[in-house]
């Protein structure tokens, strides 16, 4: 039997025996799961009718041999088209149905190879065909498309075979037409859903999918365009359009627009996921106010049918719209169609997207993997199989063309820790168990990596032991580590050099971290607890103010800097100091504190050797000044002396002239007292004092260094004149040492003018107020002068120009105003010879902080002045 | 009455010039006492003056200035130096310029007086 080809079939696959489709198409497969479901149902659906048909038309068949009468009843009962025809292939007889059919008359029929009943096209080999059969008398078989009554061709399968009488001898030809139009037209479309599917599972790009889904529309429906349009989920607006036979300006105008009836057919179709048939644009009332309307007509559209494209879950991936140039509403095997594509088109859809979606996770995970320096890596333990990813690769130093094994990865394993890999690979092969380690790799060209190897069992039950993991490149971080801990290292070591600790405190929640160079300070054991109490508890007694001030400062809002002592328990006075700074905005410090207990001990010993320098200079000067000390002292004596002799005169007068010699008496007393005081101001002078600071008079003790003095500098000729300001605020000094220092200035003003013969030998004091607060004293000489080099070298210690000197007065005098706060220098004097020497001291203010104090322990009492800050 | 002989006392040191005249009056002599050879010099009784008790070591003028300078003036009083200083080189080295007496304190009553007579005596 021969079998023309269908309208694009060139598959060429067969379903059988084609046969007449009983039914209309009813569509019953469109809701099968995959299109080979729905084939296979198609196909057990037409295979059932053709059973059926076959036993008919054996029943059929035997009952036409029988009578002509008979059969003539029975052929047009038959219902099919049915013709007998002469052994010459004449038509004779034909079942009204034929006839009704075509349409035409049976002498019409008669001349059927001239009519139009046969489809141009396949009339020439119709013809051939025929004339074969007939000469031959074989059976034939062939499908033509004829036309029916109303001009609509259909496909016919035609079947002729010869009726034999008993000698063989062909009595009659008997034809059966078939109608299998709408086989054909499902064939056809089957094979193109078939391959349309085909394109969607080999990873087509979804607009050629769809552009070939709009194709097969318009030419299963005939005379229509089609065209799909994809939503964007997200945003729920129009985003492509796939729609091969219309143009772009139809087309673009609807990418971009909200997936809603404002839109016009499809947007309504999207929003109320109902199909939407427009029969005619140009009446209906729904869209005479669009811009679709006009957009339609101009592009000679007339009705619009929408009809919504739904995902798995029931969303509107996109419509699916057929336009004709006339008014029409879908008919039913047109709405079947439309179904038909529509799920199509949702399966095509949804798979391009999974497709893509995939894709691009893939292609994530890839980026991922690259980024963090993982691959990951799947081992099937019974086979030995392993699997890497593209990074795993890359991390081992393997190219992707070679198969990853246990052994491949052993050689890549830093010898050192083989057997620890070995060992673990082994452990987890053999008992399952998951692994999380790292080790080294010895790659090919030397260098060394660091990996982190984490394995899961994922082996499900009964199935093979399989494990998934991943390794990572850590060596970036392997080195990271040992640089924090070198600079770790290096600041331990540097707290122990400098013996500072650091902390970081929380002073609500009382937690405190201490490194260990504060631990070692406090003698405290390293990492034990430590709360704010604890460090209380070893603070000096005397300073626990100190330390409940710092802390109180601290909750209060500022950065301490802080000072006191502490005891340790082996009974070691330490002194801390430091500070701390809030680093949140509670209560949080970070700090550093330094055991200064050496630099106290030796600012103190500093200070005591300060003292004792100050004393011995101040003995030496005063030395200097024995003649004229004694000679201080000789005159109220030897004053007392002369009155007494003059008193024993007195008394031995005639009569002894008492109230005479009681007037010498009291001379006496005050030669005397004169005498008592320069004592008792040299036993001041020569006392060793520790220093005090105390409010004084700066007038008043210069007057005194001059009345001491007064004698010596008449000895030396040098004539003194003092301008001493009036309104001379008060000083904080120590007398004692002020007076030293003003002595040893007048002493070498005096001694610089030793030589002086031409000139008086003038001297100038001077007090008066200075810049900022502070009080000036000035001795100005006209002597020899300061040394042309380096004239602050009169300060240094050991400088003299004097054969007996020790050279420590100004060098003492200089650290003695240091500790006032204040300032000693030299100048030449400008106009004229010699120098001029000046100090300048701050004024007394209560409570003033300083920071030079003395504060020794055991020290005479005296007024303790607070580190600064409290 | 008789003018008693005027004795002047030339001295800085104020314990001198508080206990010096009492003394040599009633040693029986008159006495003035004066600050500083300037303050001596300055007053009118240079040529009143019959003896000198003259203070060595002084601001300005010192005792031997001043002994010059009455010399120059051809006044040529008895001068008695005293002094603080214990050194005896001094009063050697003085009287060998011409000083009647060299004395050092303390000064006692009967030093001044014998002191007083011989120079007043050499007259």
């Amino acid at each position: 039997m021969t079998k023309n080809s269908g309208p694009e079939s060139e598959t060429g696959q067969t379903l059988g025996e084609p046969l007449q489709i009983a039914t209309p198409f009813a569509g019953h497969e469109r809701h099968a799961a995959d299109p080979d479901q729905r084939v296979v149902l198609r196909t057990s659906q037409l295979r059932d009718a053709q059973v059926e048909k076959d036993d008919a038309e054996r029943g059929h068949t035997r009952g036409l041999l029988e009578t002509e009468q008979g059969s003539r009843i029975i052929i047009d009962n038959i219902p099919g088209l049915v013709a007998l025809l002469s052994p010459l292939g004449e038509v004779e007889v034909l079942n009204h149905r034929m006839l009704e059919y075509f349409g035409k008359t049976l002498a019409e029929m008669k001349r059927w190879d001239e009519s139009d009943i046969i489809h141009p096209a396949d009339r020439p080999h119709v013809i051939e065909v025929f004339a074969q059969a007939i000469g031959s008398g074989t059976p034939l078989e062939y499908e033509a498309r004829l036309k029916r009554f109303d001009g609509v061709h259909r496909w016919f399968q035609v079947r002729g075979f010869p009726a034999r009488a008993s000698a063989g001898r062909v009595a009659r030809w008997c034809f059966l037409l078939t109608d299998i139009d709408d086989l054909k037209r499902a064939e056809a479309l089957l094979a193109r859903e078939k391959r349309l599917l085909e394109m969607v599972a080999s990873g087509c790009a979804l607009p050629t999918v769809l552009e070939a889904l709009c194709s097969l529309v318009e030419e299963t429906a005939a005379n229509c365009h089609c065209g799909v349009y994809l939503i964007d989920q997200k945003n729920q607006v129009f985003q492509t359009s796939a729609a091969p036979t219309l143009p772009a300006t139809f087309n673009n105008p609807i990418v971009g627009r909200p997936a809603s009836p404002e839109t016009g057919p499809c947007g309504m179709a999207a929003r109320l996921k109902t199909q939407v048939i427009t029969a005619d644009v140009d009446t209906d009332p729904l869209w005479q106010a669009s811009a679709f309307r006009p957009l339609a007509l101009t592009h000679g559209l007339r009705s619009c049918w929408s009809t919504p494209i739904f995902s798995q879950a029931g969303e509107v991936l996109g419509t699916l719209a057929i336009y004709q140039r006339q008014a029409a509403t879908p008919t039913q095997p047109q709405q079947g169609l439309i179904a038909q594509v529509t799920h199509l088109a949702s399966i095509a859809i949804e798979r391009t997207q999974a497709e893509t979606a995939l894709r691009r996770s893939e292609a994530f995970l890839a980026q991922a993997q690259r980024l963090t320096l993982t691959g990951s890596l799947w081992w099937n333990v019974s086979t030995g199989e392993i699997t890497w990813s593209d990074e795993s690769y890359r991390v081992m130093g393997y190219p992707k063309t070679a198969t990853p094994t246990v052994a491949l990865i052993l050689e890549r394993v830093h010898p050192e820790d083989l057997s620890l890999v070995q060992g673990t690979i082994a452990q987890s092969a053999r008992e399952g168990t998951n692994i999380d380690f790292e080790h080294r790799l010895l790659m090919p060209d030397g260098s060394i990596k660091w990996v982190h190897v984490v394995v899961q069992n994922v082996t499900v039950e009964m199935g093979p032991a399989e494990f998934v993991g991943a390794v990572t490149d850590i060596t970036e971080r392997k080195r990271a580590e040992a640089e924090l801990r070198r600079a770790y290292d290096h600041l331990t070591e540097a707290q122990r050099l400098s013996q500072t600790g650091s902390f970081t405190s929380d002073l609500e929640r009382d937690e405190h971290f201490w490194s260990d160079e504060f631990y070692r300070i406090c003698e405290f054991e390293p990492g034990s607890p430590i709360s704010i109490q604890r460090l209380g508890e070893i603070v000096h007694p005397e300073d626990a103010a100190l330390y409940q001030g710092a802390i109180g400062r601290a909750m209060a809002g500022t950065d301490p800097d802080f000072y006191f002592r502490i005891v340790t328990s082996t009974g070691v006075v330490k002194h801390l100091r430091g500070f701390a700074h809030r680093i949140a905005d509670r209560a949080v410090f970070v700090g550093a504190v330094q055991d200064v207990t050496a630099s106290k001990m030796a600012q103190e010993a500093l200070n005591k050797a300060g003292a004792e320098l100050a004393h011995v200079s101040r003995v030496t000067t005063l030395s200097t000044l024995t003649a004229s000390i004694a000679h201080e002292i000789n005159q109220p004596l030897s004053g007392m002396i002369t009155n007494a002799g003059t008193c024993l005169l007195a008394l031995d007068d005639i009569p002894p002239d008492v109230d005479g010699a009681r007037e010498i008496a009291r001379r006496m007393i005050r030669d005397g007292n004169r005498a008592s005081d320069v004592i008792a101001r040299l036993r001041a002078l020569f006392s060793k004092k520790e220093f005090t600071l105390e409010p004084l008079d700066l007038n008043e003790a210069t007057r005194e260094v001059i009345a001491l003095s007064a004698n010596d500098l008449q000895r030396h000729r040098a004539i003194l004149q003092s301008e001493l300001a009036d309104d001379l605020p008060i000083v904080a000094g120590d007398r004692i040492q002020l007076q030293q220092v003003i002595l040893n200035l007048l002493r070498n003003a005096a001694d610089a003018m030793v030589d002086v013969h031409d000139r008086p030998r003038e001297l100038l004091i001077r007090t008066g107020h200075d810049e900022g607060d502070r009080l000036r004293f000035t001795i100005r000489d006209v002597g020899v002068g300061l040394p042309l080099q380096r004239s602050s070298s009169v300060f240094d210690a050991f400088f003299t120009t004097k054969s007996g000197g020790m050279g420590i007065g100004l060098f003492v005098s200089r650290s003695i105003i240091e500790r006032h706060q204040g300032r000693l220098w030299a100048e030449s004097n400008d106009t004229g010879p010699g120098a001029t020497f000046s100090f300048s001291i701050p004024r007394y203010v209560q409570d003033r902080p300083d920071s030079s104090a003395a504060t020794t322990a055991g020290g005479d009492a005296h007024v303790a002045i607070d580190p600064k800050g409290s | 009455m008789t003018t008693r002989t005027l004795v002047s006392i030339v001295d800085d040191d104020e314990s001198v010039r508080e206990s010096l005249p009492d003394l040599v009056r009633r040693l029986g002599f008159a006495a003035k006492a004066f600050p500083s050879a300037e303050a001596f010099l300055a007053s009118d009784l240079v040529d009143q003056t019959s003896c000198l008790l003259l203070d060595i070591a002084m601001p300005g003028m010192s005792g031997p200035d001043l002994q010059r300078d009455l010399a120059n003036r051809q006044q040529l009083m008895p001068i008695i130096f005293i002094t603080a200083s214990g050194d005896p080189a001094i009063r050697s080295r003085l009287l060998a310029k011409g000083a009647a007496e060299c004395l050092f304190k303390p000064l006692s009553a009967k030093v001044v007086l014998d002191a007083l007579n011989a120079a007043l005596g050499m007259r």
